[in-house]
């Protein structure tokens, strides 16, 4: 009989203790987004905005309750949503440079959302946009974002080769970025101008009534993601593998391209495409907690993803100025320089 | 042990792809092996080893005949039953960043695990089990992508061990290794066989390894394939039909292949011991045949 006892005891302490980190980092990054804005608000109002509403000036709590609270709730949403997916589509492509964006999930969402939005002509500024159509909007882009999964899945079938499905990745991009050209070609002006500073990325353009459908949405989303992550641990293997060791690999795969593209098409419906958290964060995460399991990785990928957009989001307030940066800008320009050094890394070690 | 009855049979099998066109790779296979044996697939690149391991391994359907593992055909099985019954050991190099030895001798689990892939006690002792049985205790936290291909290699042994299945194939594993890994690695699975009742099926080009350890061989030739002891194979001369005869000879003897070459010259040599055999090796290299005497 077995008697022996276990010897290995360290079932990834390392990655417990970053979680718990990093949770206590969330809150005290999502206070600080609410603090920072173009109209100065004191901590002290903030607390009381979110627990004592009563004894605080109208103004202050309308600026705090309907712009600043929906607003850094978005960017959490957003942060987690584009890392998980991002997370997802790293492991079942078995491609470090994966994510919604690069490889055009996010334009097939924008394709879903453009064919509804300047299709329709129902675009009349997104704060009249009612309860039934957000949820419109956001079917449109899941569907697009599940169809240029589809694609890239064909693709990457007939070819390994991880450079080449990114360039097809980024001509899929081109070509429907030129679809929605010809349709803002010959939409209005006003709808078109919506339209553009849609496509620039915003979390503040998100009201309350749309959370109501963009936070159930992510938490399916995530939900699905964390059902998948035995799957997801026997994709690092490749599927020849995942397969022997017993994995129905169609409906795994059916099952995380759900997920990405509930979560990549729910965050770029409402927020535009926002480039670059998808692919930095998941890499973030991995050498942060020096595993590769993903029940670790997706929290880890939740709250960092959570994180660095609210920092995004401090970023783009310019604080100290009056001004605003889009955000799109904002997380390519602290994206950018990680997935560059992932290409350096990629080449010159053995890592992927 | 549970691996009663469990064996590998394979009647009158052909093996190849069938997409638009049916590809008959080979046909009219007829093999088998028994619990407890190491089995050696031998023969000649583009004979049909690697489709014959995926055919085994599930991976592809058999085109004709019946290949029975355990108790069932093969195309009975659901893919996690198939799981607990038959490991695979591929030919493809993992490299998947940050993930350790531990956490990838955790994944031999998956079919046996609730669908968050948690681990209990007995799943945990199993996987120590098999990184003891390979020898790699104290890599628990080492990296993979960190580890020479010896050490890989047996990881990747390590995963299929704590699947804990009684068959284990795995396709040309000392591939990538050197003298001395390939040695340690075939004796590895020998014992693992013995000691574990294992069936254990690997393809190879390295004759010399599988002659010593392996308890059958699968002699795969260009139209026949013969199966047997590896002594019984070299007693009925059925080596001299796996090469190009004109080119390689077999010796029984020794137990190894030579380059065949013209002899022009003939030499008497005395002497004996190791002297005598290296100089006799030296002068057939050269060309010149040693006389017995």
């Amino acid at each position: 009989m077995k008697e022996a006892a276990l010897t290995y005891h360290n079932p990834n302490q390392r990655g417990l203790k970053m979680l718990v980190l990093l949770a206590i980092l969330l809150p005290i990054f999502f206070l600080l987004d609410l603090r920072i804005g173009s109209y100065p608000i004191s901590f002290s109002d903030i607390l009381k905005a979110l627990f004592n509403p009563l004894n605080l000036d109208n103004q202050v709590f309308l600026i705090v309750n309907q712009y600043r609270i929906p607003k850094a709730i978005t960017a959490i949403l957003a942060g987690a949503a584009l890392s998980v997916s991002g997370l997802q589509m790293q492991t079942v492509f078995r491609n470090p440079l994966a994510g919604p964006y690069i490889l055009g999930v996010s334009s097939g969402a924008s394709l879903g959302v453009a064919l509804v939005v300047l299709g329709t002509g129902s675009f009349i500024g997104w704060e009249s946009i009612s309860l039934l159509s957000s949820w419109g909007i956001v079917a449109a882009a899941w569907l697009g974002s599940a169809l240029v999964l589809m694609l890239i899945i064909a693709i990457s079938a007939k070819i390994r080769e991880i450079m080449t499905i990114l360039i097809m990745g980024i001509l899929i991009s081109s070509a429907i970025s030129a679809l929605v050209n010809i349709l803002q070609y010959y939409s209005n002006e006003a709808t078109l101008k919506s339209f553009v500073i849609w496509t620039m990325g915003s979390l503040g353009s998100v009201t309350n009534p749309q959370l109501s459908v963009l936070v159930p949405s992510v938490i399916a989303g995530i939900i699905i993601a964390l059902l998948c992550s035995k799957f997801l641990d026997a994709f690092l293997l490749g599927e020849n593998y995942a397969q022997s060791l017993g994995m129905n690999i169609r409906f795994a795969r059916t099952m995380v391209f759900v997920s990405t593209a509930i979560l990549a098409g729910s965050i770029t419906a409402f927020c535009g495409p926002i480039g670059f958290i998808g692919i930095a964060v998941p890499h973030i995460a991995r050498i942060m907690l020096q595993s590769a399991k993903h029940s670790l990785l997706i929290p880890a990928t939740i709250l960092i993803g959570a994180i660095i957009m609210l920092i995004s989001d401090i970023l783009s307030q310019l604080p100290g100025s009056q001004r605003i940066l889009p955000i799109n800008s904002v997380t390519a320009l602290l994206g950018i320089p990680i997935v560059i050094w992932i290409i350096i890394r990629n080449k010159s070690s053995v890592n992927f | 042990m549970k691996n009663q009855g469990s064996l590998v049979q394979l009647e009158n099998v052909a093996i190849g792809y069938k997409s638009h066109t049916t590809k008959v790779v080979k046909s009219g296979i007829t093999l088998e092996a028994l619990p407890s044996e190491l089995v050696a697939i031998i023969g000649e690149n583009g004979v049909g080893k690697s489709t014959l391991l995926k055919t085994l391994g599930g991976f592809l359907p058999p085109i004709e005949g019946k290949l029975t593992i355990g108790e069932k055909s093969v195309h009975e099985y659901q893919e996690k039953e198939l799981a607990k019954i038959l490991s695979y050991v591929s030919t493809e190099q993992i490299r998947v960043p940050n993930l350790n030895v531990y956490d990838l001798v955790s994944l031999g689990r998956y079919p046996h695990t609730n669908w968050f892939g948690k681990l209990m006690t007995e799943d945990r002792l199993l996987i120590e089990e098999a990184i003891v049985a390979v020898g790699l205790q104290g890599f628990e936290d080492r990296l993979v992508n960190n580890l020479s291909d010896g050490e890989r290699q047996k990881v990747m042994i390590a995963r299929a061990l704590a699947q804990d299945t009684p068959i284990i194939i795995l396709d040309e594993p000392t591939a990538f290794l050197d003298l001395s890994n390939k040695f340690e690695l075939v004796h590895i699975l020998q014992q693992l066989a013995r000691t574990k009742g294992k069936t254990i099926l690997f393809s190879t080009h390295d004759l010399t390894t599988a002659l010593s350890e392996s308890d059958r061989m699968w002699l795969m030739l260009k139209d026949s394939i013969q199966q047997g002891s590896p002594e019984d194979l070299i007693l009925n001369g059925s080596f001299n039909a796996l090469f190009d005869q004109k080119k390689l000879n077999f010796d029984r003897e020794k137990g190894d292949f030579k380059i065949r070459k013209t002899t022009t010259r003939l030499a008497i040599v005395t002497g004996d011991g190791e002297r005598l055999t290296w100089t006799t090796k030296a002068l057939e290299r050269n060309g010149i045949l040693v006389a017995d005497h």
